[in-house]
């Protein structure tokens, strides 16, 4: 079987999940996850795997190369992070943002070509090690973003004084920002490791630590805004909504981070990791 | 056959209800009398403040007259007017009512669950009165397990929709756990009191502000195991405190938006926690310029009032599971008391068939003479083989028929078949 018909089963499985979330939100009803969907989601899980296994062997390298396989992987690795989640703390609500995401990434999987590549800079263990660590820095750095995302709607909620349908869904403000600042701290440690290991990766391509491309700016700008942000969190007992904004703004350098890889450095990425 | 008459909050008005109302201390006597004036076999009566049913166990055919002229003579009402505002129920209707009446199915504000606890109290009550018999006692254990159901399954009695509580859930939805939060009185009333018990209850830790009637604000934190402090000490208890309950008497402002704002600087060199202010006063404590501040939530009494409509609006989407479940939970009962009705029956059909089965051995055995023992044994268990082949097939479509709407013909053509 081939890595594409796994693929469209992948997005099938995952579906059942983001429909059940939109449904439930839409008719204003409570359980966002089910044991179902939780089923359908783990079937969805087993068949990614098998899907990304496939792909290593078909391309002979990482699948994380192109927006294909990189929206692939890291479908895999928010859903990975979500049901860690989910079972240490049934935070149903994380599903709201994590369902449709895995979905709209599995799909832009489905319809985007294999990006062609064949570089001898992808065969070696920079590529793996890499990209596994900057993939779920970003899943748990997304995780964040939601719980920020999610913070900030309830507080809207709390402050209407006239709760509709989010009141309900969404878990109280100190669990979001808990989750949130948790998130952080993981993504930041991977995020780190993650540059760490691109800089050195970049000296054995190039001779070079620092190329200057727009992904490696907006990586630092990004972890820069997650140092202050876990410093002033730490320090100053930062929380809530300066928190929530702050996590938002520097997940978008993040999403830039991975765009800019993934999509409009393809031709050259074979070239310059 | 269970019958049930009664008047409800949707079919008589407060002074109907209270002048039919059973207290406690007649509630034996009410029995005792119910099952001898009527011929009753067993009795219940629940009297709530929005309910006065009588449960009985009769099979006469006027059980249902008899029941109404006992509830008219028992509170020396007239017969025909209470006829109007009388609901009755009798066999499945009857159960059905009884199973959605301690599932607060009927209550007047949906999933509330005090009326388990009184169903439960009527119950022993007549179960302590003797007029509890094993048909009631049938009806009482699978109803109440029911409403047991209903409310861990679906989610009718899960949003508060009481002014007190509303307030604790939104600290909730604020703070999570409520383990170790300060919570501030100001003022000491009696919806202040009640709110500030669910707190500390869930393990917050009060501080009341007291002014001119400093003792009435002592009493009160002892009361709550907290501490008192004096009014002027607002902005100091302001600074170290998570959620406020305001609801003193006081014709102006007690809260004024600097006080929060002083506050509010206080604790931001260490803490940007939220601050939950809930003033329950009227004319209100709290200036409302307050909510302008960031990470502070205001509540005031008409706002906790429209969360709690919102509240009631979820229960209520809420109910159609719980009516599924109750019905659910209904036809099984149903069917499980059917199949009790052919029990009797069975019984007697078994042992006729034994009857005949030794009767016949016995002749046989005269005639052959001495057996062995393992001869013996074999036709001992040819004929009961013989006996319980015979009897499979009828024993299990009489407990089929017994469900049937039929039921009562079937059995007696059954019966008379049978020569039983």
């Amino acid at each position: 079987v081939s890595s594409h018909v796994y693929l469209v089963l992948v997005l099938i499985f995952y579906a059942v999940g983001a429909l059940h979330v939109l449904l439930q939100t839409l008719t204003r009803r409570r359980l966002l996850v089910t044991s179902w969907t939780v089923a359908a989601t783990l079937v969805g899980f087993a068949l990614h795997t098998a899907a990304l296994a496939q792909r290593w062997t078909e391309a002979g390298h990482f699948p994380a190369v192109g927006l294909h396989d990189g929206a692939s992987l890291l479908a895999w690795t928010m859903v990975l992070v979500f049901l860690i989640i989910y079972t240490r703390s049934r935070l149903e609500a994380l599903g709201l943002a994590v369902y449709p995401m895995a979905f709209a990434l599995v799909l832009i999987a489905n319809l985007t070509p294999i990006a062609p590549v064949g570089d001898p800079v992808l065969k070696g263990l920079f590529l793996p090690i890499h990209t596994t660590l900057a993939f779920f820095g970003y899943a748990a750095l997304f995780v964040a973003f939601a719980g920020g995302l999610l913070y900030l709607i309830q507080e809207r909620e709390l402050r209407s004084r006239a709760p509709r349908t989010f009141y309900y869904l969404i878990p109280s403000l100190e669990r979001c920002d808990t989750l949130s600042a948790r998130a952080v701290e993981a993504g930041f440690a991977l995020l780190t490791l993650a540059i760490i290991t691109g800089l050195l990766w970049s000296h054995t391509v190039h001779g070079r630590y620092w190329t200057s491309s727009p992904k490696e700016w907006s990586a630092v700008v990004a972890w820069s805004l997650y140092v202050v942000l876990i410093l002033a969190r730490q320090r100053t007992g930062w929380g809530g909504r300066r928190a929530a904004l702050l996590g938002i703004a520097a997940f978008t350098a993040v999403a830039f981070t991975f765009v800019w890889m993934n999509v409009f450095a393809l031709p050259v990425a074979a070239r310059t990791p | 056959m269970i019958i049930v008459i009664g008047v409800s909050h949707r079919t008589a008005p407060l002074p109907v209800r209270e002048a039919l109302a059973f207290p406690k201390d007649q509630l034996r006597d009410a029995l005792l009398r119910l099952r001898a004036e009527t011929g009753a076999g067993e009795a219940m009566i629940l009297s709530t403040c929005n309910r006065v049913e009588l449960y009985a166990r009769q099979d006469d055919p006027g059980a249902v007259e008899a029941l109404e002229s006992f509830l008219a003579r028992y509170h020396a009402r007239d017969g025909r007017e209470l006829h109007a505002v009388l609901y009755r129920y009798a066999d499945a209707d009857a159960i059905r009512h009884a199973f959605r009446v301690a599932a607060s199915l009927e209550s007047m504000v949906i999933g509330e669950p005090q009326i388990l606890g009184q169903v439960k109290e009527a119950y022993q009550a007549a179960e302590e009165a003797g007029t509890l018999g094993s048909a009631l006692n049938a009806l009482r254990n699978r109803s109440l397990a029911a409403a047991k159901r209903v409310r861990t399954e679906t989610g009718i009695g899960r949003n508060a929709v009481s002014v007190s509580y509303v307030a604790v859930e939104l600290a909730r939805k604020i703070f999570g756990e409520l383990k170790d939060k300060n919570v501030l009185l100001v003022g000491a009333g009696k919806m202040s009191e009640l709110a500030a018990k669910h707190l500390v209850r869930s393990g917050g830790r009060a501080t009341v502000l007291g002014g001119r009637t400093f003792e009435k604000a002592a009493e009160l934190a002892a009361a709550l195991g907290g501490k008192a402090a004096p009014l002027e000490s607002l902005r100091d208890e302001l600074a170290r405190t998570d959620i406020v309950i305001s609801g003193t008497g006081a014709p102006g402002i007690v809260i004024q938006e600097a006080d929060v704002e002083s506050a509010r600087a206080a604790r931001r060199g260490r803490h940007a926690r939220p601050l939950f202010l809930i003033d329950i006063a009227v004319p209100r404590d709290i200036d409302p310029a307050v909510r302008r501040i960031g990470g502070v939530f205001l509540y005031d009494l008409d706002d906790l009032k429209t969360v709690a409509e919102a509240n009631l609006r979820e229960r209520l989407k809420e109910s159609a599971p719980a009516e599924a479940l109750v019905e659910r939970e209904v036809r099984e009962f149903l069917d499980w008391q059917k199949a009790r009705e052919v029990v009797p029956l069975l019984n007697e059909l078994r042992r006729r068939a034994e009857e005949i089965r030794r009767h016949e051995l016995e002749k046989a055995r005269r005639r052959i003479g001495p057996l062995t023992a393992e001869q013996d044994e074999a036709i001992e268990a040819a004929t009961t083989a013989i006996v319980n082949k015979l009897l499979h097939s009828p024993t299990v479509h009489l407990k089929e028929a017994a469900r049937e709407s039929d039921a009562p013909e079937q059995l007696s053509l059954i019966r008379k078949l049978l020569g039983l």
